[in-house]
């Protein structure tokens, strides 16, 4: 062994030197009681229980169908005051909200029009989570969406175009027409790492790039999202634990948007809350409603803040509903319609507009107006741009599979890791071993 | 100097950590411990615990976090215990790192290492060569060296590699074979193959492990006068075509031998690249020996009995001979 001293300065982000999150203890003669909390800034609680029944058709066959119960009639909560923002930024992220929700019933027509190869994936009625999540993050900070993230994309930089080219498959796509809808990135200005189809292997990712960053002498927060379908696969897991161990700003957004494809997240998984999950990784995580834009980015910029600080990941369940079926094939007939009811009344857009326009009065009604439309002629130019953008030649499907010499300069973004080499030397080991 | 295959390895990685600080190396085991087999060991006394990362038992994750770091610009080297577990994290390779260039324009400098092949008694789990679920996965390098000489050089070309390379280093050679490595730093080039014998009768392609298989029956067959030529391909990914059909175009007559099974191996690519570029030069058939169809089987005469061995080469040498 090259080291027999004990150092008593350990690096807060060294393997295997810190300790443990844990519980708290609030009552000191309770030993025997562990007790945890998951803070929730919702202004109400839907307790909206989906389950399956028989139903029996005019010619009395037998049908499963899903059914909701629980109070469909509650009151719609108000927009919580966020404890960071101002109103300039309320109503930029208003903005992003609009131009998302634009972009993509702009996506909708085109799809009409045939101009759309393959389907369209909606985020609608989760606007008010990607686009105030996104806006927490500082310009050096990195992001991945899942395909509903669009309005994130557009608070990173992006450009309706690139969206809808990739919907179009056009040679001026991002990827050149190599993939669709959000699946693109930018490692060099936006920091954007690209989605794939399976779900949770960013999450690991991110990870890595938070890793990468901290071994540059960074700490910088690593932003991505899991629905409450997406969150069952193993690699979820095993990215948050490795986010978890490491200590890494891993910010976790929980997109519980209640339908996971036709699947009911009644039977994706039993805790009653997914943020729930991250106290078995030994993390923070808060519920939000993600409807409200204001609580979505006070829990984000909190998050981003830890990060920041190397205080490690955290967990952000944000609740709302899937708006639209899976994608633009998908009717959603089988969500209860009540559900849909109960739903559009908290559309994260209607409410943010009548909180910066009634409430805070930070709108006139003329401004909102003209805000409105200024959205709709950048949709329509972004539009004008992605419709006469050519389709790509056949042969562009070739090269490209690997980074040749001189394609790409590698060095670190951050700069060179700053190098403590211990004295030990290169030996020859000759070491009891796994099947020698 | 003399190396053990294993050492060579270690030598190369740490030379390329003490030369470029963006190095580093993740996996699990690999610290304090030095890695199953020891391939890691000391690195983490010389480099430090921010370079030398212990990880939890999640492949899926291992290649993620190696991967998402890669995007930073710095270099990872992530370990498998064992090459049997690199399917755990299969949709990580094939689906995230080896299309990422091709469809978003990312480098991924990365490399995936560790142990795999037979002739160890590992069972089914712990003597697989799954070389070619990547060969069938474009965007990924795939190395697979014989010699100490070879595994230093061409473990340095893939850390320098501005692509995924996945790196397998065979088990059993780790420590049965030594070789002369030079002092002064070296890489060996990914994609070229290496003529390790020459010879006139007939030409073995083959690489790994079975590289020195064919070497002994290469010395048996020489005392009846048949002489082999062998070719150690050294990366299976890229495969270099023309030094295939250069060795068909010389000796007329090929044996095509490795250790996984096959049906869907590698020989039915190389048959199917010597049918393209050389198949006037044949004077017979193309022949393959390699694992059976079924898992590596546990028990030593089982074992035996699925893996290619010398006895092998040499029957079908001479049969081929006499076509």
């Amino acid at each position: 062994m090259a080291i027999k001293k004990k150092s008593s300065k350990h690096s807060s982000n060294s393997n295997g030197n810190r300790g443990r999150n844990g519980p708290s203890r609030s009552s000191p003669d309770r030993t025997d009681l562990r007790t945890y909390s998951i803070p929730d800034t919702r202004l109400e609680h839907p307790d909206l229980t989906v389950r399956q029944v028989i139903e029996k058709d005019k010619d009395g066959a037998e049908h499963i169908r899903y059914e909701v119960t629980g109070n469909l009639n509650a009151p719609v909560p108000p927009i919580r005051d966020s404890k960071y923002l101002d109103k300039k930024q309320c109503i930029e992220i208003y903005r992003y909200m609009l131009l998302n929700r634009k972009m993509e019933t702009a996506l909708e027509n085109l799809y009409k029009q045939g101009k759309v190869v393959g389907g369209v994936y909606f985020g609608l009625g989760q606007e008010a989570c990607s686009c105030a999540s996104a806006y927490a993050l500082d310009k050096d900070d990195w992001f991945a969406p899942m395909i509903r993230n669009q309005g994130s994309l557009l608070v990173r930089g992006f450009r309706a175009s690139d969206t809808m080219m990739q919907y179009m498959a056009k040679a001026d796509s991002p990827t050149r027409g190599r993939d669709g809808t959000s699946h693109f990135g930018d490692i060099e200005k936006r920091n954007m790492v690209s989605p794939i189809s399976m779900l949770g292997d960013l999450i690991p990712v991110m990870a890595g790039v938070a890793l990468g960053a901290r071994l540059q002498g960074r700490n910088l927060a690593v932003m991505t999202y899991i629905g409450d379908g997406g969150q069952s696969t193993g690699v979820t897991y095993e990215g948050i634990n490795f986010a978890a161990v490491q200590n890494l700003g891993l910010v976790l957004f929980v997109e519980s948007n209640l339908w996971a494809y036709s699947t009911p997240s009644e039977i994706q998984y039993r805790c009653k809350d997914l943020a729930e999950r991250a106290i078995g990784y030994g993390i923070p995580g808060v519920i939000v409603d993600g409807t409200d834009a204001c609580q979505v980015y006070d829990a984000a910029h909190e998050a981003v803040e830890r990060a920041h600080r190397g205080e490690g990941p955290t967990m952000i369940e944000a609740k709302m509903m899937r708006m639209k079926g899976h994608a633009i094939h998908d009717a959603a007939a089988y969500v209860p319609k009540p559900m849909f009811d109960f739903w559009k009344k908290r559309d994260p857009i209607a409410r943010f507009e009548n909180y910066l326009v009634k409430e805070k009065k930070w709108l006139t009604a003329k401004e909102n107006a003209e805000l409105i439309a200024e959205v709709e002629r950048v949709i329509e130019a972004e539009r004008e741009i992605a419709v006469n953008s050519p389709m790509p030649t056949p042969e562009s499907a070739e090269g490209g599979v690997f980074c040749e010499d001189g394609c790409h300069e590698i060095k670190p973004k951050y700069g060179m890791p700053k190098v403590k080499k211990g004295t030990g030397g290169f030996k020859e080991t000759e070491a009891a071993v796994h099947l020698k | 100097m003399q190396l053990t295959y294993l050492e060579a390895i270690r030598q190369g990685i740490w030379e390329e950590m003490d030369r470029d600080p963006s190095v580093f190396c993740l996996g699990e085991d690999i610290g304090i411990y030095g890695g199953a087999f020891k391939v890691t060991d000391g690195l983490i006394d010389r480099f430090g615990p921010e370079r030398v990362i212990d990880t939890p038992i999640a492949e899926s994750a291992i290649v993620g976090a190696a991967f998402g770091a890669s995007l930073t610009g710095v270099r990872p080297v992530a370990e498998f215990q064992f090459m049997d577990f690199i399917g755990c994290a299969f949709n990580q390779i094939s689906n995230m790192v080896a299309k990422t260039h091709y469809l978003w324009g990312a480098p991924a400098p990365l490399v995936l290492r560790g142990p795999s092949g037979g002739y160890v008694h590992g069972g089914p789990f712990h003597s697989q060569n799954p070389e070619m679920w990547f060969v069938h996965n474009p965007g990924l390098k795939v190395i697979c060296p014989a010699t100490p000489y070879d595994a230093k050089g061409l473990i340095k070309a893939a850390i320098r590699d501005n692509n995924p390379c996945i790196f397998f280093e065979h088990k059993y050679l780790y420590r049965r074979i030594k070789g002369e490595v030079p002092a002064e730093d070296y890489v060996v080039p990914i994609g070229k193959a290496n003529i390790v014998r020459e010879g006139r009768d007939l030409s073995i392609i083959t690489y790994a492990a079975m590289v020195h298989t064919a070497l002994e029956a290469a010395e048996v067959l020489s005392k009846e006068g048949i002489d082999l030529e062998i070719l150690d391909l050294r990366t299976v990914s890229p495969l270099d075509r023309e030094a295939i059909a250069q060795t068909v175009k010389k000796t007329n007559k090929v044996i095509i031998l490795h250790e996984h099974s096959r049906t869907g191996g590698l020989a039915g690519e190389i048959a199917a690249i010597i049918n393209e570029e050389a198949f006037d030069d044949l004077d017979g058939p193309i022949v393959r020996i390699a694992g059976l169809d079924s898992a590596v089987p546990f028990s030593p005469p089982q074992e035996e009995h699925y893996l290619p061995k010398v006895s092998d080469v040499i029957r079908e040498a001479r049969r081929l001979k006499a076509y």
